[in-house]
């Protein structure tokens, strides 16, 4: 450590001896109205006014004669010397590295170790970490010595994330490249597949083969509209060199509701299908045996990821949106097409317009039902029919299986003819008279005919294609791929809190990107009017789970492989100093309000 | 309750009703009353006998000592009158401080339980404020139990206030009190010796039976509060005091205060006068009940 001004210390020996006679000065006593003095006069001879003697030297006496001291050092500059060349760390911090090697004992452990041991033999030097999941970053700012950097792996744990591979060997490779350290030491699940290393390069990979059982993907969901009972569907995975009976069991708010087993051949991946799963709001899928990987043998899964579909049903004849509330997982909510606002749309997951069409292209997926003519926005060429026929139909298809067409009776009705961008899916005699496709990243269903009021079985066909265009634009019959650790997610509309499995409580605003999903378990989502909302994230990457093949990473080491030496460097402490000037001040405020009284009467 | 301060509860009332004032000599009244009288009269302590003249009545002539001396004796008896009470209240600024220790609604409590066991037994109050603010002009002596609500209101508006020189004070009251009675002088007593020497024996020396209150407060008993380098200020004379204050010291002002009592009621006990300390962190109940003798009360 040095000083850059050791001429302003001068500074010292007067402001020391200036606070000193600041204090004799100020030392003043307060003033307490008392009853009488008469008794307290026999005190005045014993001891009486101070000027003139020592000043107290109290608590608050030090903390200001500290606060000059360190006033004038840090104006005499104070740096801290840096030499050698600096130390690049990167420990793998992936969720592959949770794995037990031995009992209590993780591939994350093991590599930590290494480091530290390889860090003990290093002599003074930067020291600068990197951590892999869920991208490759650096763990703060560089630390002074190895020490230090040791001590700071010791808190560190891995994440339930994959680390992203690509990135990782481009920052080994960026690493191995930088002449300026003079060692990059590399503790992972992959081994470095580079055949000529420079020396300078250290690797510890933790890649023994480890047998493996695993839940790849939990998906719920709701076949088709009408149907309380939910579908699931996992796919487990043997990774281990033996076949293996593997069993899987699901709980739904903690009670079972379904166990299956799966038999799987050394390497295979299978599915395993839960048609009917009662109703639950939080499902958990677990698999036995366990493993030396108890991550992915666990899955989550909520029930409000199969959320019910709200509809906007803009209509003249309010009477025909009856029916529809009757179908489980439904909310309808009808407005007139005169009182329709583009804004009403905000809260629905689908619109259906009858007899009416909206002004500007809806945001949801919508059904038309009987567009009038001559609307800017679809353009539909209509011609209405006193009779319409139905002659054309595809046998299968989101929209029109199970649907016996042949039994439809419709009466008055309209062509809607070609369109630009919507397929015809059913055709009559005049035209189309059933149009979908997708606009705008939005699903468009437009009918000729009017299906409404919604009948259930006294209308069965009718009945049928109405449920299967409502779960074709509600999006149902699709799997989605869940929310994995580490992806990071849109923070919904409404959502200003996410509070992780560990419980802490983060603020978020709607439309940002939170990408702090780096442990599996349920994550709560609290609106601001305190409603809540679960969300399962899951590991589910098999390619993770796959301990048996760890395949080497490549990275490129350009340049000669000569470390350049490096200057020493000096590091100022100013910001140090005035740091601790800052919290001495506040102290200093603290111990006067403390001691700040008015005149007393006593 | 109507004004009466909060210590006078219905219970501590009647228990005050059960009192009654004592004094260690008989003093003329002004009306019929309780106590026994120096005058002549008509109860039944006998006081004296006289020779019979024409016109007495015959019932009270001694036929016994007719029959030994030959000789007409008229038996006398003493009269039973009604006792001056005089209470004289310190409303002085020292009186208000330490307000946490309420010294002066403590005082005026005990002005009040006075008065209150006085017209219980129908004897005449007169309560005088020394020096205070807001002072309404006081009644002569008032009669009858219910008037205890009146001095409480006028002893409620009163704020502890100005200078007092007890002795001189206490002259000047003595210049308007006719006859003399029961005394009582409540006070913190924080004050020269000898201010309060010749305040009270002013009244020895008019033949009246005095009690003197002292009124102290718990925090200032300890010196709670004070510590460090102090200008301390007389809430009185203004006098400043410069002092150094830890617990050495604090020992010794709270050694003075009591050697200042001590001397008080040293001299009270010399001049056949009743002395009682009060501190406000004891309670009142307690306190006045308890030390009722001390005061000059006794039950009945």
């Amino acid at each position: 450590m040095g000083l850059l001004f050791p001429g302003a210390l001068y500074y010292l020996l007067a402001l020391i001896p200036a606070l000193a006679l600041a204090y004799l000065v100020r030392e003043r006593p307060r003033r307490v109205v008392v009853s009488s003095v008469l008794a307290f006069r026999a005190l005045r001879a014993r001891r009486g006014q101070r000027f003139g003697g020592w000043p107290r030297l109290d608590w608050m006496f030090f903390v200001e004669m500290l606060i000059i001291a360190l006033a004038v050092l840090a104006i005499a500059g104070p740096y801290v010397t840096r030499t050698g060349n600096p130390i690049a760390v990167v420990l793998d911090d992936s969720a592959a590295m949770q794995a037990a090697i031995a009992p209590g004992r993780t591939r994350f452990d093991s590599a930590r170790a290494a480091l530290t041991e390889a860090l003990a033999r290093e002599g003074p030097g930067e020291v600068n970490l990197y951590l892999t999941a869920p991208q490759p970053h650096r763990a703060g700012p560089p630390f002074a010595s190895a020490a230090e950097a040791s001590a700071a792996l010791a808190n560190l744990h891995p994440a339930d994330t994959p680390s992203d591979q690509a990135a990782l060997s481009g920052l080994l490779s960026g690493l191995a490249s930088d002449t300026r350290l003079r060692r990059v030491i590399y503790a992972g699940a992959r081994p470095l597949a580079t055949p000529a290393l420079p020396p300078r390069i250290e690797a510890f990979a933790s890649s023994d083969p480890l047998p493996n059982y695993a839940i790849g993907s939990f998906v719920l969901r709701r076949e088709s509209l009408g149907q309380a009972a939910l579908h699931a569907r996992l796919t487990v995975a043997n990774f281990s060199p033996a076949a293996q009976t593997l069993q899987l069991a699901i709980t739904g708010d903690g009670r079972p509701v379904g166990h299956a087993q799966a038999h799987l051949e050394p390497g295979q991946i299978g599915a395993i299908e839960f048609p009917n799963l009662a109703p639950a709001g939080i499902y958990r899928a677990s698999l036995a045996p366990a493993d030396g990987f108890a991550l992915d043998n666990v899955a989550w899964a909520t029930a409000g990821a199969v959320k019910s579909i709200s509809i906007l049903f803009v209509t003249p004849t309010p009477a025909d949106a009856a029916g529809l509330e009757g179908l489980p997982g439904i909310s309808v909510r009808v407005a007139s097409p005169s009182s329709f606002s583009p804004k009403d749309l905000a809260s629905a997951d689908l619109a259906i317009f009858e007899y009416a069409v909206p002004k500007e292209m809806p945001p949801v997926n919508t059904l038309l039902v009987m567009p009038p003519p001559g609307d800017p926005v679809f353009g539909f060429n209509v011609q209405p029919a006193a009779h319409v026929e139905i002659t054309g139909w595809p046998p299968t298809g989101p929209l029109t299986d199970s649907v016996n067409f042949r039994l439809l009776n419709l009466h008055g009705g309209e062509y809607l003819g070609q369109h630009q961008w919507l397929q015809a899916i059913v055709t009559g005699s005049g035209g189309a008279l059933m149009l979908a496709g997708e606009r705008s990243g939005h699903r468009i269903v437009a009918l000729g005919f009017n299906p409404f009021p919604y009948l259930g079985r006294q209308n069965l066909p009718m009945s049928v294609l109405t449920l299967n265009s409502l779960s074709y634009l509600a999006g149902f019959g699709a799997e989605t791929a869940g929310y994995h650790t580490g992806d990071p997610w849109i923070v919904p509309a409404g959502v200003d809190a996410i509070v992780p499995p560990d419980g802490r409580k983060i603020k978020v605003t709607p439309g940002m990107l939170f990408t702090g999903a780096n442990f599996q378990g349920l994550y709560q989502l609290v609106s601001s009017d305190g409603a809540k909302s679960l969300r399962a994230v899951n590991l589910a990457n098999l390619r993770v789970s796959d301990l048996e093949n760890t395949p080497a990473m490549k990275i490129e080491a350009s340049g000669s492989g000569a470390m350049a030496e490096v200057a020493p460097r000096r590091l100022s402490v100013t910001s140090d100093f005035i740091l601790a000037i800052v919290a001495l001040v506040i102290l200093e405020a603290l111990i006067a309000y403390r001691r700040r009284r008015p005149v007393v009467t006593v | 309750m109507l004004g009466l301060p909060e210590e006078f509860t219905p219970d501590f009332l009647a228990r005050l009703e059960h009192l009654r004032i004592r004094t260690r000599r008989e003093f003329e009244g002004l009306g019929k009353g309780a106590h026994l009288s120096p005058r002549r009269g008509s109860s039944l302590e006998f006081s004296d006998f006289r020779h019979y003249a024409l016109g007495d009545d015959f019932r009270f002539i001694d036929w016994g000592l007719y029959g030994r001396t030959d000789k007409l004796y008229i038996k006398l008896f003493k009269e039973e009158e009604d006792l001056l009470t005089y209470i004289f209240l310190d409303a002085s600024a020292s009186m208000g401080l330490p307000e946490a220790d309420r010294k002066f609604p403590m005082a005026v409590a005990t002005a009040l339980a006075f008065a209150y066991v006085a017209l219980a037994q129908g004897d005449r109050v007169m309560i005088r404020v020394l020096a205070g603010d807001g002072k309404a002009a006081t009644p002569g002596f008032v009669y009858g139990r219910h008037r205890i609500v009146e001095l409480a209101q006028r002893l409620g508006a009163i704020r502890p206030a100005g200078q007092l020189d007890l002795a001189t004070a206490l002259a000047r009251e003595l210049v308007s009190i006719r006859r003399a009675g029961k005394v009582f002088v409540i006070s913190d007593y924080l004050m020269m010796i000898n201010s309060v020497t010749r305040g009270l024996g002013l009244f020895t020396a008019a033949n009246m039976d005095v009690t003197a209150v002292q009124i102290l407060g718990g925090a200032e008993m300890a010196g709670a509060g004070l510590a460090g380098d102090v200008e301390l200020v007389d809430a009185e004379s203004g006098e400043r005091v410069m002092a150094s204050i830890g617990n050495r010291e604090r020992a010794q002002y709270r050694e003075t205060l009591a050697r200042l009592s001590r001397e008080i009621r040293t001299f009270c006990l010399r001049r056949g006068l009743h002395y009682t300390l009060y501190t406000t962190d004891l309670n009142f109940h307690d306190f006045f009940l308890r030390a009722s003798a001390d005061f000059g009360l006794r039950r009945h």
